[in-house]
């Protein structure tokens, strides 16, 4: 890397991830001058979205995590003595728990080796750069199918071949857990030799029928169509993502899939809720008695504050036994209560279920059929949109670089400047850092909740439809007191987030244990393991495993910044993500927290039209303003037309 | 009445090489000796005809997220083209010109079309890459070379006349954009309406 960072900025933003790119951006758009961070060689944080062999590399990043050794040139020569100083993490903590099964046949006799997008693989195309390994984000590597194993988390013995092979596995897999795991993040390992024996004999006598079965080599070759995301969430078509999204023209960068369809779980049965007009009078499961009953229900929903007299003697109740005093069904009930409103039977008032059935019915129709959207590729790219922004308006970009400390000045208590990877000094006004980068010594009064994370690839829909492109949302209630409701997404292909014949599905919720001991009673109820028997023979229409990851991931959101100690006032804590379905909460505090960096500036505002900027030199200042705007003209100008898209208006 | 046809257009290559120089003299005709480095540009547009079709290109430029080494994935997609740009008299862009070329196999889409520039070519008196080199390499990979100068408007046309007639014809099974959902459109009408 021939250049060197500058050496000051306005603001210094530590970390990638949804609320931090956003208030980068704002800031950039206002004016500042911006350095964004991150030490990881992706964008996002634990926002990020990955391809399977990105995915299988960050697994393995936090298996190895634990043997960072420090080879940073020592900063504490280079505080002052009217200085303290504030050491940043070297270690990501907040993933936990970390567990693959792998239940597709691993035919390991290939060299499996995900494709590149250009099929022409030339040997020419070496390494001019001894830093090219770390440069790229997601670099594929034929040894990673290896921190796979193959094992069956069930109970349940399945024939005798694969039985005996799994048994070694998991053998093995228990003694390499010895070796390698430290109790936070364990990744089974089994040696590849050992793997393809055991499996193989096991194959090789059974089953070799079914050609059109997606194997382990079909999806590593096929990695690149993955874009599998650490967080699964939902934009609400008039959230304030949304909102932001379209008011500060990031919308540009990104494209959009509307949820198809909005599933229940009732009776070990999946079924679709109706919840817009048409789909309340389409619906063949509801009687029309229950049509009508919900259709009265949900017109008085839509403006519920105007009849108080309906809910006010219910307020201090909960909303399921709101419910129960309506007129509907117990169908219907479970309907509102879990899939529209998606609260649970305990949780919440009657107030705040009629608020969140209402603000599902405002959602619908502006886009669709449901409230909810999907970005394509994934919701990692949302990060991504918003930093493209910030570095358009002169921001700028350093992932893999990571800081050692915060400098702060004794006698006003405010940090002044941080001391990066290279020992270099980088003095700023203002220090936003994602609560990750945060050593123990400040953290260490903060009490976390843990999100229970499951990422599952399978076979086909949880829902059989006419369309095999559906993308599905559906709420399991909590099963006992203790344990919470559990959000299942389901998405196809056509989202660009898995390859083409198979579903990704993402299971969320606030963790009572850990993500296996959490989210597999529902994995089970959904899905059946993916075997090499007839399954075809059997009843069982449940879709079927290919491949499952479970992990913990840290919940950082709603702590309050008095609970880490000793922040300089100019220092500002970004969390990482909730466990909510919407991105509300990463705006929000964006929002507030670039009121403080920057109090009465606009918050994104729209980019100037370019008729507006004054730019050096005549020439270009007339053909600028001759042109016209892209979002706008873009459909409607055939002719040749010239367009800018955004000059920052205080260029020069 | 021809149809158009959006083609993003991606730039990659070393900070320096000429990327912002290139697309402002194609979509400006204008060329600026002081231009700072890639500020304020978001995209911008042209459009020129190709046979039956007009091609609208967007070409995106990469907002100097390249020079610390940290473009993001979704630069790429949807990218029908790529120009990759080095300078004829600097023999280390030639060779970090490979380098994007791996960075586009694995973030880019399949098909992409590939451009590689040789920029400033009306400095050839302190020349460090052959063109025969730059010939070759492109043959290896598939991609279209020229070598292109901003400065005197050589070859900038040609560049994206080579890139247009590379782009498959429109696939009518595949229409466009896959039922996606672009934001911005439909939203300002929405929000007129309700405010």
């Amino acid at each position: 890397m021939a250049d060197n960072l500058p050496s000051e900025f306005d603001v210094i933003v530590i970390g990638t991830g949804l609320p931090e790119s956003i208030i980068a951006a704002a800031c950039s758009r206002s004016g500042q001058r911006v350095l964004h961070l991150d030490s990881r060689s992706y964008y996002g944080g634990n926002w990020a979205s990955f391809s399977f062999s990105g995915l299988l590399s960050w697994l393995k990043e936090y298996q190895e995590n634990s043997d960072i050794v420090n080879e940073s040139p020592a900063w504490q020569e280079q505080i002052f003595e009217n200085e303290d100083s504030i050491a940043l993490s070297r270690k990501d903590k907040t993933i936990q728990h970390v567990e693959v099964f792998c239940y597709a046949s691993q035919d390991l006799h290939e060299d499996v080796e995900e494709a590149g997008a250009l099929q022409k693989n030339h040997a020419s195309v070496t390494s001019a750069n001894p830093t090219e390994g770390a440069h790229s984000a997601y670099l594929p590597s034929e040894h990673e199918s290896c921190t796979v194993s193959c094992e069956m988390p069930t109970e349940k013995t399945p024939k005798s071949d694969l039985e005996n092979s799994l048994e070694i596995n998991d053998v093995e897999a228990t003694r390499e857990k010895e070796k390698h795991c430290d109790d936070k993040t364990c990744v089974k390992s089994v040696s590849e030799e050992e793997t393809s024996e055991n499996v193989l004999t096991a194959e090789d006598t059974s089953l070799q029928s079914k050609k059109n079965r997606i194997t382990y080599s079909q999806i590593v070759k096929e990695g690149r169509r993955f874009n599998i995301d650490l967080v699964s969430k939902l934009l609400y078509s008039r959230g304030l993502l949304i909102d932001l999204l379209i008011k500060s023209n990031v919308s540009r960068y990104a494209e959009f899939k509307n949820i198809t369809r909005i599933l229940a779980l009732r009776d070990g049965r999946v079924e679709q809720v109706p919840c817009s007009r048409a789909d309340v009078f389409n619906s063949k499961q509801l009687t029309m008695v229950e049509k009508r009953m919900l259709m009265k229900f949900l017109t008085f929903c839509m403006e519920y504050e105007k009849h108080p007299d309906e809910y006010k003697a219910y307020e201090e109740t909960t909303f399921s036994e709101y419910l129960k005093t309506q007129k509907l069904t117990p169908n219907l009930q479970y309907f509102v209560l879990h899939s529209i409103a998606m609260t649970s039977e305990t949780a919440s008032n009657t107030i705040d279920g009629l608020k969140a059935t209402k603000n599902f019915l405002h959602c619908l129709g502006r886009y669709g059929n449901t409230p909810f959207l999907f970005p394509l590729y994934g919701q990692g790219e949302l990060p991504q949109c918003f930093c493209r922004m910030c570095a358009v308006f002169g921001g700028i970009y350093c992932l893999r670089h990571s800081v050692q400390c915060l400098v702060v000045d004794k006698e006003s208590r405010k940090c002044k400047a941080i001391i990066d990877q290279f020992g270099q000094r980088i003095i700023s006004k203002h220090f936003l850092v994602e609560d990750s980068y945060f050593s123990e010594n400040i953290c260490s009064h903060v009490q976390y909740r843990q999100i229970s994370r499951s990422v599952l690839i399978t076979d086909r829909s949880v829902l059989k439809a006419d369309s095999d492109q559906q993308i599905s949302i559906l709420t399991v209630p909590a099963e006992e007191t203790g344990t919470f409701a559990v959000r299942v997404i389901e998405l196809c292909s056509s989202t660009m987030t898995c390859m083409k014949g198979t579903y990704l599905v993402h299971l969320t919720c606030t963790s009572s244990k850990t993500a296996r001991e959490d989210l597999e009673p529902i994995v089970q109820k959904l899905f059946t393991p993916y075997t090499e028997t007839e399954i075809e023979n059997e009843e069982n229409e449940k879709p079927r495993l290919l491949w499952a990851l479970y992990f913990n991931m840290r919940d950082s959101s709603d702590v309050s910044r008095n609970s880490y100690n000793d922040l300089p006032s100019n220092v500002y804590v970004c969390s990482g993500p909730d466990c909510g379905l919407g991105n509300d909460n990463a705006v929000k505090l964006a929002e507030t927290l670039f009121q403080q960096v920057c109090p009465n500036e606009d918050f994104c505002p729209p980019p100037p039209n370019p008729e507006d900027v004054i730019i050096d030199g005549d020439s270009l200042q007339s053909e600028v303003s001759e042109s016209s705007f892209i979002p706008e003209a873009n459909s409607e100008t055939p002719k040749e037309s010239t367009s800018l898209g955004n000059p920052e208006g205080s260029s020069q | 009445m021809m149809a158009i046809r959006e083609l993003k257009v991606c730039l990659l290559g070393d900070t320096g090489v000429g990327k912002s120089s290139i697309v402002c003299r194609f979509v400006q005709d204008h060329f600026d000796h002081n231009i700072s480095p890639t500020i304020g540009a978001s995209f911008m547009t042209k459009t020129v005809p190709c046979g039956n079709e007009l091609h609208k290109f967007l070409i995106w430029d990469t907002a100097g997220q390249e020079r610390f080494h940290s473009l993001a994935p979704m630069y790429y997609r949807g990218s029908a083209a790529a120009v990759i740009v080095y300078d004829i008299t600097k023999q280390d862009s030639f060779h970090t010109l490979k380098k994007w070329v791996k960075e586009l196999k694995e973030h880019g889409p399949e098909n992409i079309v590939m451009a590689i520039a040789g920029n400033k070519c009306d400095l050839s008196d302190i020349r460090e890459v052959p063109l025969k080199d730059a010939k070759e390499y492109a043959e290896s990979i598939g991609a279209v070379v020229v070598e292109t100068s901003a400065k005197n408007a050589i070859n900038i046309e040609e560049l994206f006349q080579g890139i247009s007639r590379q782009i498959p014809p429109l696939d009518p099974h595949e229409n466009g954009n896959n039922g996606a959902i672009k934001l911005g459109k439909q939203a300002t009408q929405a929000s007129r309406r309700c405010c």
